[in-house]
């Protein structure tokens, strides 16, 4: 069993945007990557900071010292306090994977009440 | 019922216990600030700017201003309006009951070779943080910024405003020109023991201005490195102070190492101890193990806090850097690496917990006990 909690609305949340919602008395991050919906439970597991509220950003790599590349473009948050990095996708801690903030399951749906209606989007919490 | 009332109350007491936080950066207003300097020193910084070396010309730091990014401060020109900020988000938030600010201004102050302008900034911060932040909130606590410079300065700005209840050490940074148990600095210790004052050091500006390089192998690149690079300074300092003979020759002092780490203090008395059994005769001055000066001379702030991997290894080491007695907790408001006061350490005992976080501090800065404490025990 699952609640859902109304997010925005499918123009409200363009790729490479996020919202921070109240939902069943948790605060959640929602994101857009590329069209797909992400959401997170907006709380760092390190130190209870409010994780989604820190800068989305890239996985950065190098293949030697002074090379920087950068791959999964907005697919990374930064705690806004310790600056830990975590993966949006599975809400795990980059660098150490069992360290990771709770992931829900979003949904975008539509009804035909009117033509122009635009369709919403809903982060579905455990009951 | 009274009993049940009590007993909720001090249950509502202990989740949220009084704290004395020993590390906190409230920004400055510049404007506020510069109004206590003389007119030549305005004059100049309106013509040509502060001429100040910075740690952010050299190194990068954690976040953006070195912040936690939702710590975001008024802008509107008054220290009144920071200080409030700091009140909601800090003090009232985790009910704070002594803040020590740990420096008002710029420890650039540190590093510039001018020490008359640097003692003139010390001038201008302590007054400015007396008047817009001490004199404003009775839990707030200052440090006394000296330039360090020129110990004699030093010692007349200590002199000055060394008495006011409200300032509760002297502060200088981690970075240095000479080691600080150097007796260059005599006058400085003298004028803490004149007026029953902790030294403190504040990692901070190594390898800035005139300041020696963050290493004794030269300059690091990168910001981890340099923050590695500053424990090593502050062992140097620690090992500088005890082996000089300064808490011989000035028995009252108390020796600070803020925001340095805390646990490697363990293995560094234990190696002290065992290289002083064997060259003790080079220093006899020295006359009991190195560990003993600071047990009774040292304390160290908490933040930030480095954890074993292994939970099981968090207590002997505590046990192993006198806790009990030397650590302070810290948060480092507002900065990046901040500690939470509700998260940061792993369980401990109550009487632990109270020791680290109000007790310790408490008696070194002469602070009174929380309003209540006995009631809820």
């Amino acid at each position: 069993m699952s609640a859902k909690h109304y997010v925005a609305t499918v123009g409200e949340l363009q790729p490479g945007g996020k919202r921070i919602v109240e939902a069943g008395g948790k605060s959640v991050g929602v994101y857009n990557i590329d069209g797909v919906y992400y959401a997170l439970r907006n709380l760092c597991p390190h130190q209870g900071a409010g994780l989604c509220e820190g800068v989305t950003s890239a996985y950065v790599t190098s293949s030697g010292p002074g090379d920087f590349a950068y791959t999964c473009e907005g697919e990374i948050v930064r705690c806004p306090w310790h600056q830990w990095e975590f993966d949006i996708k599975t809400g795990q801690m980059v660098v150490d994977p069992r360290m990771r903030t709770l992931t829900y399951d979003v949904s975008v749906e539509k009804y035909e009440v009117s033509v122009d209606q635009e369709a919403r989007i809903y982060v579905h919490l455990p009951a | 019922m009274e009993s049940t009332a009590i007993a909720a109350d001090a249950r509502k007491r202990r989740t949220k216990p009084a704290i004395i936080d020993c590390d906190i950066h409230i920004p400055s207003v510049k404007e506020e600030m510069l109004a206590y300097l003389p007119r030549h020193y305005r004059e100049q910084i309106d013509t040509f700017g502060m001429r100040l070396p910075s740690q952010g010309a050299m190194y990068l730091n954690g976040a953006k201003g070195g912040r936690m990014q939702e710590q975001q401060f008024p802008n509107d020109g008054k220290t009144s309006s920071i200080l409030e900020h700091f009140r909601r988000e800090h003090l009232d938030k985790y009910n704070i009951a002594h803040a020590i600010l740990t420096g008002i201004g710029d420890y650039g102050i540190n590093t510039t070779p001018d020490p008359d302008y640097a003692a003139a900034l010390c001038r201008a911060s302590n007054d400015y943080g007396i008047d817009h932040f001490v004199s404003q909130d009775p839990r707030v606590k200052s440090s006394i910024m000296i330039p360090k410079q020129d110990p004699l300065l030093a010692a007349q700005e200590i002199d000055r405003v060394g008495d006011h209840p409200g300032l509760v050490q002297v502060i200088v940074s981690n970075g240095a020109e000479k080691p600080y148990g150097n007796r260059f600095y005599y006058p400085i210790y003298e004028a803490c023991v004149r007026h029953n004052l902790p030294f403190a050091v504040h990692v901070s500006m190594e390898g800035i201005g005139i300041n020696h390089p963050p290493t004794g192998a030269g300059h690091v690149n990168h910001y981890i490195e340099y923050r590695m690079a500053r424990t090593q300074i502050m062992m140097a300092h620690l090992a500088s102070m005890i082996f000089e003979g300064v808490f011989v020759r000035f028995p009252e002092l108390k020796f600070v190492m803020i925001e340095a780490g805390m646990l490697w203090v363990a293995p560094y008395m234990w190696r002290m101890d065992q290289d002083w059994k064997a060259l003790r005769s080079q220093t006899p001055w020295v006359s009991e193990p190195p560990s003993e000066y600071v047990r009774r001379h040292v304390r160290f702030t908490s933040q930030p806090l480095e954890l074993p991997p292994d939970n099981a290894m968090f207590e002997p080491m505590m046990n192993a850097i006198f806790a009990d007695t030397n650590l302070l907790f810290a948060s480092d408001y507002p900065h990046w690496d901040f500690d939470s006061p509700l998260k940061a350490f792993p369980k401990m005992s109550a009487e632990r917990r109270e020791r680290i976080f109000y007790a310790n501090a408490a008696e070194l800065y002469g602070l009174p006990s929380p309003a209540g404490q006995e009631a809820s025990e």
